[in-house]
C-alpha cells in the first residue's frame, strides 16, 4: 500500500488551512475522520483506494490543517466542509466518516440534501440516550479508552496507542519527536472538544429526517464507547437506511476489520 | 506585608479506604459519603475558625470556590463571604473568587459582590479566578477551548458594570444585555482590587500585568517548588516595564504551629496525611479537559520549562518530606517565624495566604495554631516589604464610620429572660 499523496488547500482569507491526504482512481471518496485523525494510511483506507479516488481532509487541528478559530460553532464546521467541497470540485460525492467524522458527514447530508450522493457513517455519534450513556472521552485515560475502542487488545493498532499513552508522564523522559506527537494529539482533541464538549449531542437527531441519500450504517459489534443500539437509533431515523452490524469489532472497526469495512463500503449502493 | 487566613473547608469524614475505594475526591466523588448533619456542624465550625482569625488580627479572612470536592465545600464563596460580612468586623474578605465564565449573565458577579463589599462596609477582595478544569468544565460542562475567551468577556462586562453610573448596552459574543444597571454598586471606586488565582499559566501572568491585578499563586506544593512559576511571573513583569512591587503577588501556603517542632508532628501529621493522601487523591483522567491551556502553556508544561507542578502535590510523603521539602511550613512558632520569611523573600510576596487549617484538623489545635501565628509570627513578618504601597488592597471605610451588626430588641429579651428564668423563646418576630 502506498503512502497518500498529501497537499494543503488554503480556503482563503479569514478561513482554514486545510491538509488533504488522497490516493487511488476512481469515483471520488470523501472521507472525514474521526476523533483521532489519520495518524496513520491504514485499516479501511489503502483497501477503499484501490476501488475509488480517497479524498482525506483533515479538520483544523490535525496534522497540518490550521485555523480552527475561524470555525466558531457547529454551524461553521458543516458549512467549513461544504467549502473544502467546493474547493475540492467534488459534486454530490459518496461520504463517508468514522465516529465523529460520522456526525459532520450527516449533519452536511441534513443541511443541504441534493448535495451529498451517499453515505455511509462508521459508528458515527451524534445521538443521546440516558440509558446508554456514550463514553467520556474527555474524561478518562488512554489505558482506560482503548477496550472501547479496540476489540482486540493485542493487535498491533491497540498496541500502539497504549504505548502512546505511556508517553504522558511527569518525567521529563521524552524525545522531541515524542513530545511533537502528545502535542500533535492535544491539538485534535481541543478542535474534538471545541464541537463535542461536555458531550457528544448537538440536535442531530432532530435533523435526521431530511437526510436524502441513501445511508448504510456499520457498528462494531463490541463497540463499548458509542454502544451498538445507536446504530438501530440512526437506522430508524434515516429514511432507508441499511445497518450492518460487524463482528469482531469495537469502535474503531475501520483499524479492526478493514477488508469487511471496505467491501461492505464499496458493494454498497 | 499582609497575611489572610484562607480556608479550604475540607470534608472531615472520608473513609479510611477512600483512596482504594473510590476514583477522586473531585466531580464524581459520590455525594453519598457526604453527611449533611455532620455538614452543618463542619460549615459552623469552619465559619467560626475564620470569624476566629479575625479576631485575633489576621488582615483578611478568605474563602474560595470549587465544585463537587470533598475537600473544598464552597461552591458558593459569596455565601460564606456573606455569613461572614457581619460578625467578622475588621479583616477583608478575601473571596478568591468567582470563576467569572461559569455565571450566565456575569452580572450576577458583580451584583453578588457589590453586595459583599456595600454589607461589608468596601472590605471586599474580588477574585476572578478562571477556576480549575475541573471545576469549569468537567463539573460546569463550560467548552475548555472557549472558556478564556467567554472569562475575558466576563471581565470586561463585570468591571463596567461596577463602574458605569448610566444604563448601557453589553454586546458581547456570550453575553448580550440591552440594559446593564446593577443595583447595588460597590462601596470601593472605581471597583474592589481584584485578585486573579492562577497556577501559571503564561497567559494568566500578562493579563494580571495589563489589566493591574494582583496575580496569585495558589499551589499544594509550598514555596520552594513555587520558585520558578514565581521567577516567571516576575521576570514576565519586568519584561513589560511594570514595576515588580511584591504585593502584586500573593502566595498560598499551608501552615501548622504547635509548641514545638516534635509536638507539631505529633499533633498535626494526622490531618496533614489526610490531606495530602485522601484530599489531593484526583484522577488523572480528569485533571485537564483538551483545549484548557493553549499550546503556548502546554507545550511549557510538556517539556516543564516552569517547572510542572502538577505530578508532585504531595501524595506518599511522609511528614518529614513534606516539612523539608516545604509542602507545608509546620513547627514551632520559631520555625514558622523563620521559613514564612524566607518566603516572603525569595517569592517576592507581598500578600501571604495561609492555610492554617489541613485536611481534618479538629477546631482546638486550629485554634492554637492560628493563636501562635497572630501572636508570634505575624508582628515579625508585617514589615517585610513596608517601602513599597501596596494598590491591591480593599479601600473600606474608616472602622467608626462602618455600621455595627445590633441585637434586635427580641433576642435580648430572650437573652435576659433565659438568664432569670427558663421560659420559652419569644417569637422572633414582636
Amino acid at each position: 500500500m502506498s503512502a497518500p499523496r498529501t497537499r494543503l488547500l488554503a480556503l482563503g482569507d479569514g478561513r482554514p488551512t486545510i491538509e488533504v491526504l488522497e490516493a487511488g482512481d476512481g469515483p471520488p471518496l470523501l472521507f472525514l475522520h474521526g476523533a483521532g485523525g489519520v495518524p496513520a494510511w491504514v485499516g479501511a483506507l489503502p483497501l477503499l483506494a484501490e476501488h475509488f479516488r480517497v479524498i482525506a481532509p483533515l479538520l483544523p487541528g490535525f496534522g497540518q490543517s490550521t485555523g480552527l478559530e475561524f470555525l466558531e460553532d457547529q454551524l461553521d464546521l458543516v458549512l467549513h466542509q461544504f467549502d473544502v467541497l467546493e474547493a475540492l470540485e467534488l459534486q454530490r460525492p459518496y461520504v463517508v466518516g468514522e465516529s465523529m467524522g460520522g456526525w459532520i458527514a450527516a449533519e452536511m447530508a441534513a443541511l443541504r440534501p441534493r448535495d451529498i450522493g451517499r453515505l455511509a457513517l462508521l459508528a458515527p455519534i451524534g445521538l443521546w440516550r440516558d440509558e446508554h450513556p456514550v463514553a467520556d472521552i474527555f474524561g478518562m485515560t488512554t489505558p482506560e479508552m482503548v477496550p472501547l475502542l479496540f476489540h482486540d487488545l493485542q493487535s498491533p493498532a491497540a498496541q500502539e496507542m497504549l504505548s502512546l499513552g505511556a508517553l504522558l508522564s511527569d518525567k521529563d523522559d521524552r524525545s522531541e519527536a515524542q513530545i511533537e506527537t502528545l502535542i500533535g494529539m492535544a491539538r485534535g482533541m481541543r478542535t474534538v472538544a471545541k464541537f463535542l464538549f461536555p458531550l457528544p449531542e448537538t440536535g442531530l437527531e432532530r435533523r435526521l429526517w431530511r437526510i436524502h441519500a441513501p445511508t448504510l450504517l456499520l457498528w462494531g459489534a463490541e463497540d463499548r464507547l458509542v454502544a451498538p443500539i445507536y446504530g438501530e437509533l440512526f437506522r430508524e431515523k434515516i429514511r432507508g437506511a441499511r445497518l450492518s452490524v460487524v463482528p469482531a469489532a469495537a469502535h474503531l472497526l475501520a483499524l479492526e476489520q478493514p477488508a469487511a469495512v471496505a467491501r461492505a463500503v464499496t458493494e454498497f449502493r | 506585608m499582609k497575611i489572610s487566613w484562607f480556608h479550604l473547608m475540607p470534608y472531615r469524614w472520608l473513609p479510611a479506604d477512600f483512596r482504594e475505594r473510590y476514583h477522586s475526591v473531585w466531580v464524581d466523588v459520590p455525594n453519598q459519603l457526604y453527611d449533611p448533619v455532620r455538614g452543618h456542624e463542619l460549615y459552623n465550625e469552619y465559619l467560626d475558625m475564620l470569624e476566629y482569625a479575625d479576631e485575633v488580627g489576621f488582615d483578611a479572612i478568605g474563602v474560595n470556590e470549587h465544585h463537587q470536592n470533598a475537600y473544598g465545600m464552597m461552591p458558593s464563596p459569596n455565601l460564606m463571604a456573606a455569613a461572614l460580612a457581619r460578625r467578622a468586623q475588621h479583616a477583608m474578605l478575601l473571596v478568591l473568587g468567582n470563576s467569572i465564565a461559569l455565571y450566565n449573565p456575569p452580572v450576577r458577579v458583580a451584583e453578588e459582590m457589590a453586595m459583599l463589599d456595600v454589607i461589608s462596609g468596601g472590605r471586599l477582595i474580588a477574585g476572578f479566578p478562571v477556576g480549575t478544569s475541573m471545576d469549569i468544565n468537567y463539573c460546569y460542562g463550560q467548552n475548555p477551548v472557549t472558556v478564556r475567551d467567554k472569562y475575558r468577556e466576563g471581565n470586561d462586562l463585570i468591571i463596567k458594570a461596577w463602574t458605569a453610573t448610566e444604563p448601557f448596552p453589553f454586546n458581547g459574543k456570550y453575553t448580550k444585555l440591552r440594559y446593564v444597571n446593577i443595583w447595588p454598586r460597590p462601596i470601593q471606586q472605581p471597583h474592589p482590587p481584584v485578585w486573579v488565582p492562577g497556577l501559571g499559566s503564561i497567559e494568566t501572568w500578562d493579563w494580571c500585568v495589563d489589566h493591574g491585578y494582583n496575580y496569585s499563586y495558589l499551589s499544594f506544593s509550598g514555596y520552594k517548588r513555587a520558585q520558578k512559576m514565581m521567577d516567571g511571573y516576575w521576570e514576565r513583569r519586568s519584561a513589560r516595564g511594570v514595576e515588580a512591587n511584591p504585593y502584586s503577588a500573593a502566595f498560598f501556603q499551608q501552615v501548622c504551629i504547635s509548641d514545638t517542632d516534635a509536638a507539631c508532628e505529633r499533633e498535626w501529621w494526622p490531618h496533614v496525611d489526610y490531606f495530602f493522601n485522601k484530599c489531593l487523591h484526583l484522577y488523572p483522567g480528569m485533571s485537564e479537559a483538551p483545549g484548557y491551556r493553549s499550546e503556548a502553556s502546554l507545550r511549557a508544561g510538556v517539556v516543564a520549562q516552569v517547572g510542572n507542578t502538577t505530578g508532585n502535590m504531595g501524595m506518599n510523603k511522609s511528614w518529614k518530606e513534606l516539612v523539608e521539602q516545604r509542602y507545608i511550613v509546620a513547627g514551632s512558632p520559631a520555625t514558622v517565624r523563620q521559613q514564612l520569611e524566607e518566603l516572603a523573600r525569595a517569592l517576592r510576596t507581598g500578600h501571604l495566604l495561609l492555610g492554617l487549617h489541613i485536611g481534618s484538623a479538629p477546631r482546638e489545635l486550629t485554634q492554637r495554631s492560628t493563636y501562635l501565628c497572630a501572636s508570634d509570627v505575624l508582628p515579625h513578618l508585617r514589615p517585610i516589604w513596608n517601602e513599597y504601597e501596596d494598590h491591591w488592597w480593599p479601600k473600606a471605610l474608616p472602622a467608626a464610620r462602618r455600621v455595627q451588626p445590633r441585637r434586635t430588641d427580641a433576642s435580648q429579651a430572650n437573652d435576659e429572660r433565659r438568664t432569670t428564668n427558663d421560659a420559652p423563646r419569644a417569637g422572633a418576630r414582636p
